[in-house]
């Protein structure tokens, strides 16, 4: 995959990224301040975090609807430890990180071993996790955290949101294993055409096993974030975040039949999303209308892309 | 028909009667010219065969006469009136229906429903009229003299050859006056391709002008009244078949005389490298012993089915050894993945190119990089420079034509994507190379050069294990010839004892468990 021939979504997303901000930005003068701006680098981060692990996975062709489940699960788990277990709060965050991570693995498992389609095994364990999170919890929240608990959805380092801190090194990192390692080679080839990824000695089944283990691990590492940010544990915890990361991810570009996709666009894609829910929320245009406006913005930008490829095809 | 000479004196007079004509048509993709200035005319009740290497830009022009694709320049007559397609149906409209390599069919509906979709019969309230469009897929089928074919059976349960009977039945359906036949009988067995034949034969009775492509030179002379030759996007020239024999096509096609068709034996055989006792995968194949060299080519004959390609997919580690033991260099191996067996120094060039070979999509330099990463990198990264440089070099080695390591695999002809797919495996080094149909679908030229290349390669003490359905090339390449009969190995031929007969009776005698036992 040459840069150029990729990049092409990416700058018209990149274009249209800059036209919103300067338009919101005009609408009102409360939007382009450093202090709002990293405030909504603080918010996307939980959906940002998946999301990148969510571009691996989309680019194998497959899809993870169970993220938001393992957030939930993972945040529950982390109360449950350290409160009910009366674990030290580091080996329950250990802990909880290693069950989330458990909880991708187990999909992983069950996509490869038995070649369940990604769709449908994700969206049983979306099920699955959200009922154990749910029965685990008995519906009761937990509160109460240490103080120095609330560095990681609060805190801030050299005045950047510590959580956009990590997301911009997960970002880097995910960007160089998908762009430039042979797991990312891996990863494009499983997707445009697993059978010949297979025929060339690509581990298809470890790459696959891998994404998924990873997707459960930046579940957890965002539920870790997200509980410490609202001071609070509840079972619904990230309900429907797997729509958010998705939206992101294929706005950014990434083709939901595999095969085309890039970190770049997968930021760019979340970037433009967040802030056009602040932007007009800030310039008074309601919650619904927010949501209309994203709608018409992915699917404008998949018409452009679909513009573009057609031109490309020969 | 007969007139042919007459017309030809007065051609353009008669141009109103012409089915479809062309007139300096040209195409480009992307910048590259594949077609250029090329006319020719088919007249109605004629075989009109359209012969080029792969590349040479026939599956364009078929694409444009169908509507797939627009002409940069020139023009597309029907009965004399210059038309131009939009697209397919457009085509359709006028009368040019198309039965591709690839059958476009819809596996879940019936042979009926298949027929007629698109163009369903309907009663006075608008829903489909069953009885006559049952009645008309009978007729349909009746005059193609295929009046076994049950027409509510699912279409997913057909062999090739009846459904190719099904998408011709579809073209009548549609009162084709031109029909363009792609490579009819490339994936037909013997007793279906004469059938096929029958049916051709039948059509043009019948006044249908067909476009006939196809590689197999005895179907040409057999059906073809006249050929028309394209070599790199020009037309070379269109004659009468009765005017031309095979070694004056060939040359026509590559553009020069192709002096040999199999290469020479070069070098001895050394020692064995690679050998299978007793290996069996489920039920598939079944106690296969058998033992390769270096330096020699060792053919695999047997019909489809016969557990040739799955022999190779078991040695691959696609399918793992249920039993039985794989030797290499002396050494008892576990082969249980594609990516043990390359590291064991095996290489595989599978027989379905599209699907197994390649990732069409990518580029040439990404598929030849795929199995080559590890060595292709600095430090934990992919060098992009490597990767290209590897890319030019098998680009080069191989005379992949092809506008450089960028350009997606899915453009390049037939030919060249199967050099792609060596150029892939020859990067990895092996000592074992398997080939599977190393010449399905292949223009003469470039299998001549493939055949070269694998004399080549053995010559350098390669160990070759060649599986191929086209006996001549089975008897022509291999130094010796193994014959595979339901899943087990039933003969074996050195150079001299491998004949046409011998082997053609190993291959389709039927065994009885106790005697291959």
């Amino acid at each position: 995959m040459t840069a150029s021939k990729l990049l092409r979504h990416e700058t018209i997303l990149a274009v249209l990224t800059i036209i919103a901000l300067a338009v919101l930005a005009s609408l009102s003068d409360k939007f382009f301040t450093a202090e709002n701006l990293l405030n909504q680098g603080r918010l996307m981060s939980e959906v940002g975090l998946v999301a990148l692990a969510m571009t691996f996975v989309i680019v194998t062709g497959g899809i993870d609807l169970s993220v938001g489940s393992i957030l939930g699960l993972t945040a529950i788990l982390l109360g449950v430890f350290w409160k009910n277990l009366g674990l030290p709060l580091p080996l329950a965050i250990a802990g909880a990180l290693a069950c989330g991570t458990f909880a991708g693995w187990v999909n992983g498992f069950i996509i490869t071993r038995f070649s369940v389609p990604p769709l449908i095994a994700t969206l049983a364990t979306l099920a699955l996790y959200r009922g154990l999170a749910e029965g685990i919890s008995e519906a009761r929240s937990v509160r109460g955290y240490p103080e120095w608990f609330y560095v990681f959805g609060q805190g801030e380092i050299l005045g950047v949101p510590f959580q956009l801190w990590i997301l911009g090194i997960a970002t880097v990192v995910s960007a160089v294993i998908l762009g430039l390692t042979p797991f990312g080679r891996a990863t494009y080839a499983i997707g445009a055409n697993e059978t010949a990824a297979r025929f060339s000695g690509i581990r298809v089944h470890a790459t696959k096993l891998w994404i998924y283990t990873a997707a459960g691990f930046v579940s957890a590492l965002a539920a870790v974030i997200f509980v410490s940010r609202v001071t609070t544990t509840r079972s619904d915890m990230g309900t429907g975040l797997e729509l958010d990361v998705i939206t992101g991810v294929v706005l950014g570009g990434t083709s939901i039949f595999g095969g085309r996709g890039t970190i770049i666009g997968t930021v760019l894609g979340l970037i433009l999303i967040q802030a056009l829910k602040n932007g007009l929320a800030l310039s008074g245009v309601k919650g619904d209308g927010t949501i209309v406006v994203i709608g018409l913005v992915l699917i404008g930008a998949i018409l452009i892309g679909a513009m573009f490829d057609k031109n490309r095809g020969g | 028909m007969n007139s042919k000479d007459v017309e030809r004196a007065d051609g353009a007079t008669h141009a109103h009667a012409l089915p479809i004509a062309l007139r300096g048509v040209s195409k480009s993709f992307a910048g590259i010219k594949v077609v250029t200035q090329v006319s020719f005319d088919i007249r109605p009740g004629e075989v009109h065969a359209l012969m080029g290497e792969n590349g040479a830009g026939k599956s364009t022009m078929i694409k444009i006469m169908a509507g797939l694709h627009q002409a940069d320049e020139g023009e597309i007559l029907i009965n004399g009136q210059p038309v131009r397609f939009a697209s397919p149906r457009d085509a359709h409209a006028a009368g040019i229906a198309t039965v591709h390599q690839e059958l476009l069919l819809f596996p879940e509906l019936t042979v009926a429903e298949n027929i007629f979709l698109g163009q369903t019969p309907k009663t006075g309230l608008g829903t489909i009229d069953w009885q006559a469009m049952r009645a008309r897929a009978r007729e349909l089928l009746d005059s193609l003299d295929s009046g076994d074919l049950d027409i509510d059976q699912k279409v997913a349960s057909l062999s090739v050859g009846n459904r190719q009977r099904i998408e011709i039945a579809r073209a009548l359906a549609q009162d084709a006056r031109v029909l363009i036949m792609d490579e009819p009988t490339a994936a037909l067995a013997e007793a279906d391709v004469q059938r096929l034949m029958a049916i051709v034969r039948s059509l043009r009775a019948r006044g249908v002008a067909i476009v006939y492509v196809s590689h197999r030179m005895p179907e040409i002379f057999a059906l073809a009244d006249r050929v028309t030759v394209l070599r790199d996007g020009h037309h070379v020239a269109t004659k009468n078949v009765s005017e031309v024999d095979e070694p004056q096509l060939v040359s026509m096609m590559v553009g020069r005389a192709i002096d040999r068709l199999y290469p020479a034996k070069q070098g001895v055989d050394g020692e064995v490298i690679l050998e299978l006792r007793d290996v069996s995968y489920r039920g598939v194949i079944r106690g296969i012993s058998l033992k390769l060299k270096r330096g020699e080519i060792l053919g695999l004959a047997g019909l489809v089915g016969s557990g040739r390609t799955e022999t190779a997919l078991t040695v691959f580690g696609i399918t793992p050894a249920t039993s039985g033991q794989i030797v290499i260099d002396g050494k008892p191996e576990h082969i249980s993945s594609p990516e043990a067996a390359r590291d064991l120094g095996i290489a595989y060039v599978p027989e379905d190119r599209g699907q197994q070979g390649l990732i069409r999509s990518q580029t040439i330099e990404d598929n030849i990089a795929l199995a080559n990463l590890k060595r292709l990198m600095r430090g934990f990264m992919v060098d992009a420079a490597k990767v290209t440089a590897e890319a030019r070099k098998a680009i080069e080695r191989f005379g992949i034509r092809a506008r450089g390591p960028q350009q997606l695999v899915r453009q390049l002809s037939g030919g060249n994507q199967q050099k792609v797919v060596l150029g892939k495996w020859l990067a990895t080094n092996p000592r074992i190379l398997i080939m599977d149909e190393p010449t399905r679908g292949i223009d003469v030229g470039a299998k001549a050069e493939i055949h070269q290349l694998m004399r080549k390669l053995a010559g350098e003490g390669m160990a070759i294990l060649m599986i191929s359905s086209e006996l001549p090339e089975v008897l022509g390449m291999s130094d010796r010839v193994l014959v595979m009969n339901s899943g087990r190995i039933v003969g074996e031929f050195d150079r001299q004892a491998a004949t046409a007969e011998a082997v053609g009776t190993a291959m389709t005698r039927s065994y009885s468990r106790e005697d291959a036992a």
